[in-house]
């Protein structure tokens, strides 16, 4: 027992008291993993952040931030311990990681130890709602994405849709939100399929739907890698010609690169750089220090949420965690690298603006960027 | 009942005592992160002595057993999972489940108790497979709880985060988890099932032969390690507070194989070693993690070290200590060396018995080798019988029959009225009859005292089986070695030890296959004299089988000779010397003696 104690006497030293003027934030995201393709970007992004604003002096010209991070590996317990140690090194806020799945393991400890969380890019709804007043999310919820893309199909004549989803995350149920959407705009929905993440082969599905006949107009999938590059294969494979609708998880490298096959695919996504905007500079930041284009917007997702918690240590005039999650849960228009951002009002899934991307010629292309009808939004559930 | 030196068990119990309440105080002066550190700790620790209450005492490495730590973790969860976040998060559970809500004890109690029934199902479906196989099926079981828990969303939100359940593990609760495991653990290795189980790991073969039912025992360790897991999966799910099926699957059963294996398998002072040296290690590297700076040198986070780390050491552990840094022995077996007492020791009772085993017409078939041919043969107590014949006669298996290690091709084996054709050997053993083996087959890593002793409670109901041990010691002249490991001894004292170990299952008849081989002269004519003093003193029947004719000629009552699997002689020392058969068969054709 006596290495124990020595052990323990080293973590202390190295894991710095934060002093009066700085902010320490807690950084427990998935750097392996499944979810890493997405928390990796994110982070590239907060350390842009992070570093303009303590380069400038601090948030306000005084508070430096520091960064305690850890690696989750994708997973819930493992979340659930490294928040736990973030929260006993007394840390001002936390980053969570990507997805709700591993967020919801942090629930316990985030609302005992009453320190605001936020997860770097988790879309569900039902986060913040079962998470309790100190879970905030950083990106548009599933129900406005799928509100979003279900109205955009409407309106291009689609009148027949077909879902593909996975029960294995809240985030790949998105689709269930897209046919309440479809269905109440007067869609009908032929078919509704289930996979699971990581299932390689979608033959099945894809000659199920190439059998329907008429074709559906709109099938709307929240796959991501490694599921939605297979699925899309068998259903181009199969014949099926149908327009396609994914989500953000698909906002990486891989889905520009799939050639052929991902031609006129549109998916919702947390911002787009059109010409003079925020997220056009902050690519220019980018390439700057990291020296190739960002392929993602989960790089400028993750200036956001820097940009967030700056806006809230300003508003709160304190680093103090009570505080810090007040001052959070009314922020109004936060300027972030891909959208005005707003807490107040909400049960901390902020109203951020939703862009429909398509992809032409494997490059990005605007469609719109709508704001849904408030009227059609379902309401966040477990699903 | 427990086999070893009360000393043992009392030092080893107040060591898990006083270590667990003792890293606990220490914990809580340190701080918060220390006592989690620590909690995490135990609940690893009761994981590996639960793998190890298995694998350690059977022998069979277990892919499977984090699997019972899932189940356990999800059934107590369930249980202890609030009401109304129940209903919002698993709205297609039973009524009864839904309006379940029980405290951590309760529920741990049932979680343990429903993952050991759970065992007992999977432990007599898989309880038949031998070696690589049941290693296999154990890895099968794994990915099939798995795909169960997944599969089975209205109850275990699939491959969802489970969460929500209440986080009432404290480092108090999971050490008194611990301390309960560890015992539990000390306990089994010591007890009468664990010794026979241990037996059997050593070798399957001779534990069958004095008697021990190896599938009976391995399924009662498996039910019982089953059962410590769920313990450290339920106090687990009430640590974290959220898990997913992921948390009970191939990472982890790594990480506690590593401790198991870098500590040792068959201690519990291994299990706490490995637990101890992998835990400091992973939580060094993991800190470093995240960066540090060392004599204004910064280190960059480099994320995944800790896993790194835990393969280095398997691969050393590989290499360098195959049984494990605590070895086979406990600490306590090492500091307080046993005097195993046997200075009291009536004499062997006599018989009771005196019925002549009889073989008829015994035939053994290997594919289209006939072995032995129709041989019949038999044994009375208090005669001395010899079986002789060339390399490759049949001697062995002949013996292999009449033992129940084979089942005769044709013919029957009677003892009285009694049909023991067929019988196992150790149903064979529980009726008096036992045996040694050509190579010497002992339990190298169990005692002198120990051979004997699982012996002598593996037969005759396991009466009065310490006094028959000492006395079946006592009487080969092995007094002064029983407490020494039987791997340890001479070739010759192995020899006596492996009669002990049939003398303890107090038989009528004895079967000896070349008890003298590798002795010199002086301890073959010392081995001789005991041999008559069995069959004078306790009226023991023993078929020799030895190619010493002077043994035989000097021993023997009655002498057979196979040739070919063939009897083609049976008579007097006397008969048998003149017989112009033996003679060819022995000497070649043509030569007379």
């Amino acid at each position: 027992m006596k290495h124990l104690l020595i052990s323990t006497a080293m973590a202390a030293g190295l894991a710095l008291p934060a002093a009066a003027e700085t902010l320490t934030v807690g950084v427990a995201t998935a750097q392996t993993g499944a979810l890493a393709p997405f928390d990796a970007p994110v982070m590239e992004g907060v350390m842009i952040a992070v570093d303009e604003i303590n380069d400038a002096g601090g948030i306000g010209g005084d508070t430096k931030i520091e960064l305690i991070q850890k690696d989750v590996r994708s997973d819930a317990a493992q979340t659930s311990i490294a928040v736990q140690e973030l929260a006993d090194q007394g840390v001002s806020a936390l980053i969570l990681p990507c997805d709700a799945d591993p967020s919801l393991a942090a629930i316990g400890i985030v609302s005992s130890a009453q320190i605001p969380a936020i997860s770097t890019c988790a879309s569900s709804p039902t986060l913040p709602e079962i998470g309790g007043e100190y879970m905030f999310a950083n990106f548009p919820g599933d129900n406005v994405q799928a509100t979003v893309s279900a109205s955009w199909a409407w309106d291009q004549g689609h009148r027949t849709g077909y879902i593909i989803y996975s029960p294995d995350t809240q985030y790949t149920t998105m689709p269930l939100y897209f046919a309440d959407v479809f269905e109440e705009l007067g869609g009908e929905m032929l078919g509704r399929d289930t996979h699971t993440i990581g299932q390689q082969d979608f033959s099945a599905i894809a000659t199920r739907i190439a059998a329907l006949d008429p074709q559906p107009d709109v099938i709307m999938t929240s796959s991501y890698e490694p599921d939605f590059p297979s699925l899309i294969k068998a259903l181009r494979a199969a014949g099926v010609e149908s327009q396609i609708i994914g989500s953000d998880g698909i906002d990486s490298p891989t889905t520009f690169s799939l050639g052929e096959v991902a031609e006129g695919l549109v998916f919702t996504t947390a911002g787009h750089p059109t010409e003079g905007s925020e997220l056009e500079a902050f690519n220019e930041k980018y390439e700057a220090r990291y020296n190739k284009p960002p392929e993602t917007v989960f790089n400028a997702v993750g200036y956001d949420l820097i940009k967030v918690l700056e806006a809230a240590v300003e508003a709160a005039g304190s680093t103090d965690p009570q505080e810090l999650r007040d001052a959070l849960a009314n922020l109004e228009n936060v300027q972030g690298a891909t959208s005005l951002i707003t807490y107040k009002g909400t049960n901390g899934m902020p109203v951020r603006e939703v862009s429909l991307v398509r992809v032409k010629d494997g490059e990005r292309e605007l469609v719109a960027q709508p704001t849904p009808d408030p009227d059609l939004i379902p309401a966040p559930r477990m699903q | 009942m427990i086999v070893s030196p009360r000393l043992h068990i009392v030092a080893s119990s107040l060591a898990i005592l006083v270590l667990g309440v003792g890293a606990v105080l220490v914990a809580q002066s340190v701080g918060a992160a220390s006592e989690r550190i620590l909690t995490v700790f135990f609940i690893s620790l009761i994981g590996v002595v639960g793998i190890g209450i298995y694998t350690g005492n059977s022998g069979i490495l277990s892919f499977g057993h984090v699997a019972f730590m899932g189940i356990g973790a999800y059934a107590a969860s369930i249980l202890t999972l609030p009401v109304p976040l129940k209903t919002a998060t698993l709205p297609k559970l039973p009524d009864w489940l839904a309006t379940t809500q029980l405290d951590l004890v309760s529920a741990t109690v049932i979680a343990v108790a429903f993952t050991a029934v759970v065992a007992l199902v999977i432990g007599l479906a898989i309880g038949r497979l031998e070696g690589s196989a049941a290693v296999i099926a154990t890895l099968g079981l794994l990915i099939i709880v798995h795909g169960v828990i997944i599969g089975w969303r209205d109850v275990t939100r699939g491959a969802q985060s489970f969460f929500g359940v209440p986080r009432d593990t404290g480092v108090w609760t999971a050490a008194i988890g611990c301390i309960i495991a560890l015992l539990v653990a000390r306990f089994y290795r010591d007890s009468i099932s664990g010794l026979r189980l241990r037996a059997g790991r050593e070798d399957a073969i001779s534990a069958g032969a004095v008697g021990v039912n190896i599938r009976r025992e391995r399924l009662i360790a498996w039910v019982l390690s089953a059962a410590v897991m769920a313990l450290a999966g339920a106090l687990l799910a009430h640590f974290l507070g959220a898990f997913s099926a992921k948390k009970f699957y191939f990472p982890d059963t790594f990480l506690l194989l590593a401790m198991l294996i870098v500590g040792g398998m068959s201690t519990v002072t291994g299990a706490i070693t490995g637990a101890v040296v992998i835990t400091l290690v992973t939580e060094f590297l993991r800190r470093l993690e995240s960066g540090f700076s060392i004599a204004g040198f910064d280190m960059p986070p480099v994320l995944g070290t800790a896993q790194i780390g835990i393969g280095l050491i398997i691969l050393f552990a590989m290499f360098r200590k195959a049984d494990g840094l605590a070895g086979k022995k406990e600490w306590e077996e090492r500091v307080f060396h046993s005097s195993a007492d046997v200075a009291e020791s009536p004499e062997l009772r006599g018989l009771q018995e005196d019925t002549t085993l009889r073989a008829k017409n015994l035939t053994m078939r290997f594919g289209g080798l006939t072995a032995v041919d129709d041989v019949s043969l038999s044994v009375a107590p208090g005669e001395i019988v010899g079986l002789i014949g060339p390399n490759g006669s049949g001697k062995t298996t002949y013996l292999n029959m009449l033992s129940g290690i084979l089942s005769p091709s044709e013919g029957r084996v009677m003892r009285g009225d009694e049909d023991l054709t067929g019988l196992s050997s150790p149903q064979v053993a529980s009726r008096g009859i036992a045996r040694t083996f050509q190579n010497i087959r002992l339990f190298r890593d169990l005692s002198v005292h120990q051979n004997v002793l699982v012996a002598a409670l593996s037969t005759k109901g396991g009466d009065d089986a310490r006094a028959r041990a000492h006395r079946a010691i006592a009487r080969m002249g092995l007094a002064e070695k029983a407490a020494e490991d039987a791997g340890t001894l001479s070739y010759g004292d192995q020899r006596r030890v492996e009669i002990a170990r049939a003398l303890a299952c107090q038989p009528s008849i004895l079967f000896l296959d070349e008890p003298a081989a590798g002795m010199n002269r002086e301890e073959t004519a010392a081995l001789m004299e005991q041999l008559r003093g069995l069959t004078r003193d306790l009226g023991i029947g023993i078929l020799l089988v030895d190619h010493d004719l002077h043994l035989i000629n000097q021993l023997c009552d009655r002498i057979a000779v196979l040739n070919e699997g063939h009897m083609i002689a049976e008579g007097s020392p006397a008969e048998i010397r003149r017989d112009p058969q033996v003679i060819e068969a022995y000497l070649g054709p043509g030569k007379e003696h």
